[in-house]
């Protein structure tokens, strides 16, 4: 799809990064359209973190491609402008001040947006002579954000951003990462293993569990097509064509069941109720956790 | 780039700068006594006697303070490369700052050489501007004493503290660049900086342009030109033997005592001329020794480099640590894509 592969936000074919004998990220093939936020989930380990260094050109795969707003990571200066990152723990450099970042940012970016980085600067409550070494966690999250985000940059990758912040300060964090992908027109993808922030601002679920995809697609066709059926005892192995099982569970003697229903499957014979997309995340990794013994290839990239 | 460059440097340049005018103004005093001292040394040459006693004074009160400055100024380079060097690139990737400014618009190779080259320049003015000035401060002493090939002096005068300058500014981004640790290294880069001071005088530098041989008889004359006879283990050898008419040549290597039909020159024989010379009441550093050893028909085989290759041999051995320092550079530059 070399035509295709041009617009899309992140393309990865056969996509494997080994460190020693660990297999990271295991042959992963995922596309992803243009102009979504996305929201990246999975337990500790399961390559979140991987995904995103190679997405931002940190690091090369083993094997396979992947590609970026149409080009390989950090393939030059371009693009290295068009796409922002936000390290997991944030880092800055603990003896510049506040402004002497900006002023960093500045310099090494053409495309750099003094108004955008100064007034959020002002919004968050960023002195501008503070040293960024003497900031609280939230503080210097924020700074790390607006220098990433005042390159104006076509896409925004966050790696677990808010995981070392209390809660008050990653409430704030993830209102500037919202208002700052809506005020720049940008895509962004963001990690987390906090199934509400991504619930909060993502519009399109990449799950991800020992370095395989177990499901990815946008939220509201994935809430659209799972569902949860209340099944009399019998019933589980008669499902109808169409229909997938992911998740059953036995709630005070009786049987639900989280299912993928194809558009066209009838699911009149039995009780429906709508899925959160907390408890569609948590069945599929539940589902990856279980089977991992039994070598289950986590398909769920067919979603798309 | 080259605004996060000097800001992040600016603190060791500043302290730099300062050492830099403290040993200048040291530099100028000391430069300034020691052309009074040879002027007086000069004033006392209208007799000849005079005139020797006055310049072995002279060589005497200035000979261990510029020994001393010469150790002082080798250490240079291994503060270049120790606390520029080695932190450059192993603190970034040691506080996880190589992930904010990796992307940024300026690629891996563009931060690098720009980091480097401009350090780099910080290395050349800081170790020229110091040479030049012990170069100068030195210059009457250095013209009397004639031991500007010494392994001290000749990485002290000059141009060549330069090359050793940036080899170690270089040796020591590329050392933190693959070691990923600060302290260690900065540990590892002194010592190999060490190394490499130890090294090029006695390997490299004899063997930048292929020295000259020659045949040096030995005369009780010559012998007492020589600065000592013998060694620890009793073996029949000669040190700081001089090439005949040519007391400006770097003597890189001296066989050990050859009796006329080449062999060398038994232990005991050596020996009972050192111990027990025949008393002919003969004067000159080695005496009596030197007349014994004199008639046996004597003669050591040398390798030197002639005086008039001094800066040939400076220009090459700059030329050679410059060149290394280039490689180093593009070495990382090739694995700084590498690293993640």
């Amino acid at each position: 799809m070399p035509t295709e592969d041009r617009s899309l936000l992140l393309h990865a074919a056969g996509l494997t990064k080994r460190y020693g004998r660990h297999r990271a990220l295991n042959d992963i093939h995922l596309a992803i359209p243009p102009g979504r936020i996305v929201g990246l989930v999975g337990p500790n380990g399961a390559g979140k973190s991987t995904l995103l260094h190679l997405a931002c050109g940190l690091s090369t795969p083993t094997s396979g491609t992947l590609r970026i707003l149409g080009a390989r990571p950090a393939a030059d200066a371009v693009h290295l402008a068009r796409v922002g990152f936000v390290a997991q723990d944030t880092p800055t450099y603990a003896t510049l001040t506040v402004a002497e970042h900006l002023r960093l940012g500045a310099k090494l970016n053409p495309s750099w947006d003094h108004h955008l980085a100064q007034r959020r600067i002002t919004q968050v409550g960023l002195r501008p002579r503070q040293k960024a070494g003497r900031l609280s966690g939230g503080q210097r999250a924020q700074l790390a954000l607006t220098i990433a985000a005042a390159k104006r940059p076509e896409l925004l990758i966050f790696d677990e951003p808010a995981a070392a912040l209390d809660p008050l300060a990653r409430d704030e964090f993830l209102a500037s990462l919202t208002a700052f992908v809506a005020e720049l027109g940008a895509s962004g993808i963001l990690s987390s293993h906090l199934l509400s922030d991504v619930e909060r601002i993502c519009d399109y679920l990449v799950v991800l569990c020992a370095g395989r995809i177990q499901l990815a697609g946008a939220v509201d066709e994935l809430l659209s097509n799972h569902h949860r059926l209340v099944l009399p005892p019998g019933e589980i192995d008669r499902l109808p064509h169409g229909i997938e099982l992911i998740r059953l569970e036995h709630v005070h003697g009786r049987a639900t069941a989280l299912v993928r229903a194809d558009a066209d499957a009838s699911l009149g014979r039995y009780p429906v109720e709508p899925v959160t997309l907390e408890e569609l995340a948590l069945s599929y990794l539940g589902r990856a956790t279980t089977s991992e013994s039994h070598g289950v290839d986590g398909t769920g990239g067919d979603a798309i | 780039m080259r605004w996060l460059t000097w800001r992040q440097f600016r603190i060791p340049a500043l302290a730099a700068a300062v050492l830099l005018i403290l040993a200048g103004g040291y530099l100028l005093s000391l430069g300034s006594d020691i052309r009074e001292a040879y002027d007086t040394y000069q004033s006392h040459c209208d007799d000849p006697g005079d005139c020797a006693r006055a310049e072995n004074e002279f060589r005497e009160s200035y000979k261990n303070t510029l020994l001393f400055l010469a150790a002082g100024l080798n250490l240079i380079p291994v503060a270049i490369g120790t606390f520029w060097g080695a932190p450059l690139i192993a603190r970034e990737l040691e506080t996880g700052t190589h992930r904010l400014v990796w992307n940024q618009t300026v690629t891996r190779r563009r931060w690098l050489l720009t980091k480097l080259a401009i350090i780099a320049v910080a290395c050349v003015l800081v170790a020229g501007l110091t040479s030049a000035m012990l170069t100068w401060a030195a210059a009457p002493y250095d013209e009397v004493a004639q031991d500007r090939f010494s392994t001290l002096v000749f990485g002290a005068r000059h141009i060549a503290p330069i090359g050793y300058a940036v080899l170690a500014f270089t040796l020591g981004a590329i050392i933190g660049l693959l070691i990923r640790r600060t302290l260690p290294a900065m540990a590892v880069t002194s010592v190999v900086v060490i190394a490499i001071q130890f090294a090029a005088p006695n390997f490299v530098r004899p063997e930048l342009l292929s020295p000259e041989a020659a045949a040096v008889p030995m005369t009780a004359e010559t012998i007492n030109q020589a600065t000592n006879l013998g060694n620890i283990t009793g073996g029949a050898s000669i040190g700081g033997v001089q090439v005949p008419g040519a007391p400006d040549a770097w003597v890189s290597s001296t066989s050990p005592l050859r009796t006329a039909d080449g062999q060398p020159l038994d232990k005991a024989t050596f020996n009972d001329c050192l111990d027990t010379p025949p008393d002919t009441g003969a004067g000159g550093r080695f005496g009596d020794a030197a007349v014994c050893l004199g008639d046996l028909d004597l003669h050591v085989a040398i390798e030197y480099q002639p005086g008039e290759r001094y800066w040939p041999l400076q220009g090459l051995e700059t030329g050679l640590f410059l060149a290394l320092s280039a490689l180093l550079a593009s070495f990382g530059v090739w694995y700084i894509r590498r690293v993640s």
